[in-house]
């Protein structure tokens, strides 16, 4: 069973307990336009390494779920493996344009992050977690991707990527 | 929530109507106040918004818009993305909150509409109906795709002028595209819209262009071509069928060359039908006969034998069959005209029957089992035969009777009680009516052998060799001989094959050794149920070697 609509409210506004939250992001476009590139690149670093417990964890959920959509289970694997891709890269990155020397490591956070061991909640309670984790997901994706063209585009042409 | 900007709720009271971003930096909410006109005024109802992310202070809204009414403006100094918002609408003097909506920035981005549309042609088609164009566009100005603060995806959708349906294309995060197929002579309406990348919320619809291209009226032109080449196309057609009909005999003789009857040089078809076999012997002998290629090509055309077994009832079984060949084949419309074209015959005559009716025709027909008969054969081809086995057979010639001593051409004359064929000249011993009977059944077997051997009508061998009734089934039928006590020497269909341990397999195709020659005649006798008699016949030895 998936999320009917109305829940959506009840999800958005529990939407703040998302994980990276204590990460200190900027979050307006000026802000975000004047990061330097190393904190640019050290922050997506850090997001990909953060997220890629939970997406194992989220694949162990839905396969418990009777009737969830295919495409859903296949996705999820998808992305978990891409995440490993990002983040081979970002390091190569990182060793390129920082002459920095970082080893890639996906265990970083520690493994309270999933507060759910050993239990297993109720189908509904279930959903509505995972549900909330994929939004927090989606918006940490965002923000990679933003960090990550914004990189692109002062590599490209510095001159045109400064803020206005 | 999903902001709203649909003016339908406005049964109900006070409600925000919807919030939207189109540029991912600033943000406006708008607001409706329903049916309760007393709260229309400005300022009646207030927004009021809170960020998690600072504190959980509720704010006023920082910019009522002037211009536009019921409009809450966030600018840049406000608005952070990638952070919950949540705006209240609020009556202050009743202190009551008539509505609330959270929501993240960019899940309210809706751009701005793409801008600067045109087209270009492309090509048309070679018929000219239909012609591809490219669209082109740029982004929205107030959109920053360049440093990739937003990324865009772009939907084309186009329609035939005052058509209700819109044709849409793929997602395009390009800022052009293609569109293949549209027809001349029809005005077409393109617009174009676009969405951040990776959210669901399109924007505005660009203006719409126009666009049309005129028909090259070069269609006309290829119709009466099309006339042209078809009249054209009859008449080589209608020239050839005359060509055909005019130079029918040519064709025929190029085409469908007719397969030359058997004649022998120098000698007169006629003279067969006058019986001068005198005159015949006389040329036939000295007529080189013995081309070793010319059996090769039907060898087993000559050979027409069938076994007897039982000689008593042959008797008058034979001569009744004799006789009763020439009924039937009447019946079975026989006929080779053999008062016209004997030795002639051609081949191509639709009334020479079946090899299966021809069979039927046989003494021994198989239905009839057990009776056999003899029918008179050519054996000419069988002297390639002969020489071959002339190394390890015993030339029987010499225990023959005085047939061996024949001339080249010989007639049956008649049956003797015996069984026994009688050949003339020389033995005439029946009334010239039953000679000349006998005569013409001979020819007409002859000739139907012939003509059947012009034909590589291995049925035909297959159904004279069936006639063995002793032995059964179809694989056995040529092996007639050794069912009689010949051991080793099979009908092949085509060829004599000899397995004798002592010999090797003989083959027809081979080129005899050298032409010697027993005297025999060119036709021999069937004879008659005589195992040796007839082994001999073809020069083969009865006795396994």
């Amino acid at each position: 069973m998936f999320v009917p609509y109305p829940l959506h409210v009840l999800i958005n506004q529990a939407g703040n307990t998302c994980h990276s939250k204590h990460i200190p992001i900027p979050t307006s476009k000026s802000e975000i336009q004047q990061i330097s590139d190393s904190w640019l690149l050290h922050s997506v670093l850090f997001l990909v390494q953060s997220w890629m417990e939970p997406l194992l964890y989220l694949q162990t959920t839905l396969d418990r779920y009777d009737d969830a959509p295919n495409a859903l289970l296949s996705k999820t694997k998808w992305v978990s493996d891409k995440l490993l891709s990002l983040e081979q890269g970002v390091v190569v990155l990182i060793r390129k344009m920082l002459d920095e020397g970082i080893m890639a490591s996906s265990t970083i956070f520690d493994h309270t992050q999933s507060p759910y061991d050993g239990q297993f909640p109720e189908v509904l309670e279930s959903v509505i977690r995972d549900y909330h984790l994929l939004t927090c997901f989606k918006k940490d994706t965002h923000k990679m991707e933003t960090f990550l063209k914004l990189l692109k585009c002062r590599q490209s042409n510095k001159l045109s990527c400064l803020p206005q | 929530m999903l902001p709203s900007l649909s003016a339908s709720d406005a049964n109900k009271g006070p409600h925000l109507t919807g919030c939207r971003s189109s540029e991912q930096v600033t943000f406006r909410c708008w607001w409706s106040s329903g049916t309760f006109q007393n709260l229309s005024e400005p300022g009646a109802l207030r927004i009021f918004y809170q960020t998690k992310a600072l504190s959980s202070d509720w704010y006023e809204c920082p910019d009522y818009t002037q211009t536009v009414k019921n409009e809450c403006y966030f600018n840049k100094t406000f608005t952070r993305i990638w952070t919950s918002y949540c705006i209240q609408l609020r009556s202050v003097p009743q202190n009551t909150t008539y509505d609330e909506a959270c929501f993240t920035v960019e899940n309210i981005v809706y751009p701005d509409p793409p801008v600067g549309l045109n087209w270009t042609l492309l090509n048309v088609s070679r018929s000219g109906l239909h012609f591809d164009v490219l669209v082109r566009w740029t982004p929205p100005p107030s959109a920053d795709v360049k440093t990739g603060w937003m990324s865009l995806v772009y939907q084309l959708q186009y329609r035939v002028k005052n058509n209700t349906y819109w044709e849409m294309q793929e997602l395009e995060s390009g800022t052009q595209q293609s569109i293949y197929g549209l027809h001349t002579d029809k005005e077409y309406e393109v617009r174009v819209r676009c969405k951040m990348s990776a959210f669901n919320n399109f924007g505005e619809f660009s203006d719409s262009v126009f666009l049309q291209v005129a028909q090259i009226p070069s269609k006309e032109s290829t119709f009466p071509m099309a006339l042209v080449l078809s009249f054209i196309l009859i008449g080589v057609v209608i020239l050839l069928i005359f060509i055909v009909i005019s130079q029918q005999q040519r064709l025929m003789v190029i085409f469908l060359p007719p397969i030359p009857a058997p004649k022998i040089k120098g000698i007169d078809p006629e003279l067969l039908k006058n019986g001068k076999l005198d005159q015949l012997d006389s040329l036939l002998s000295s007529h080189d006969m013995y081309k070793p290629d010319f059996y090769h090509e039907d060898p087993w055309v000559e050979f027409i034998q069938l076994d007897i077994d039982d000689p008593a009832d042959k008797k008058n079984s034979d001569t009744q069959h004799l006789l009763g060949l020439s009924h039937s084949g009447s019946s079975h419309n026989l006929n080779l005209k053999n008062d016209d074209d004997s030795g002639r015959a051609s081949c191509y005559d639709p009334e020479i029957p079946d090899p299966e009716d021809l069979a039927s025709l046989l003494p021994n027909h198989s239905e009839q089992g057990e009776h056999q008969h003899s029918l008179v054969s050519r054996s000419s081809s069988a002297n390639p035969d002969f020489q071959q086995e002339s190394e390890v057979v015993e030339t029987p010639i010499q225990t023959q009777p005085s047939w061996v001593n024949m001339d080249f051409y010989a007639q049956v004359s008649d049956f003797t009680p015996a069984g026994e064929v009688m050949l003339s000249p020389g033995q005439l011993n029946t009334s010239p009516e039953k000679k000349k009977k006998e005569e013409e059944n001979e020819k007409k077997i002859q000739f139907q052998l012939v003509c059947d051997g012009a034909y590589t009508s291995e049925t035909t061998a297959r159904q004279f060799s069936a006639d063995v009734p002793s032995s059964p089934g179809p694989e056995q039928e040529y092996q007639a001989f050794p069912t009689q006590g010949v051991e080793g020497n099979l009908w092949n269909g085509d060829y004599l094959v000899s397995v004798n341990d002592s010999q090797t397999p003989y083959l027809l195709l081979e080129p005899p050794p050298a032409p010697v020659l027993p005297p025999i005649s060119d036709y021999t006798v069937a004879e008659p149920p005589s195992k040796s008699s007839f082994l001999a016949a073809y020069g083969l030895s009865a006795q396994p070697r």
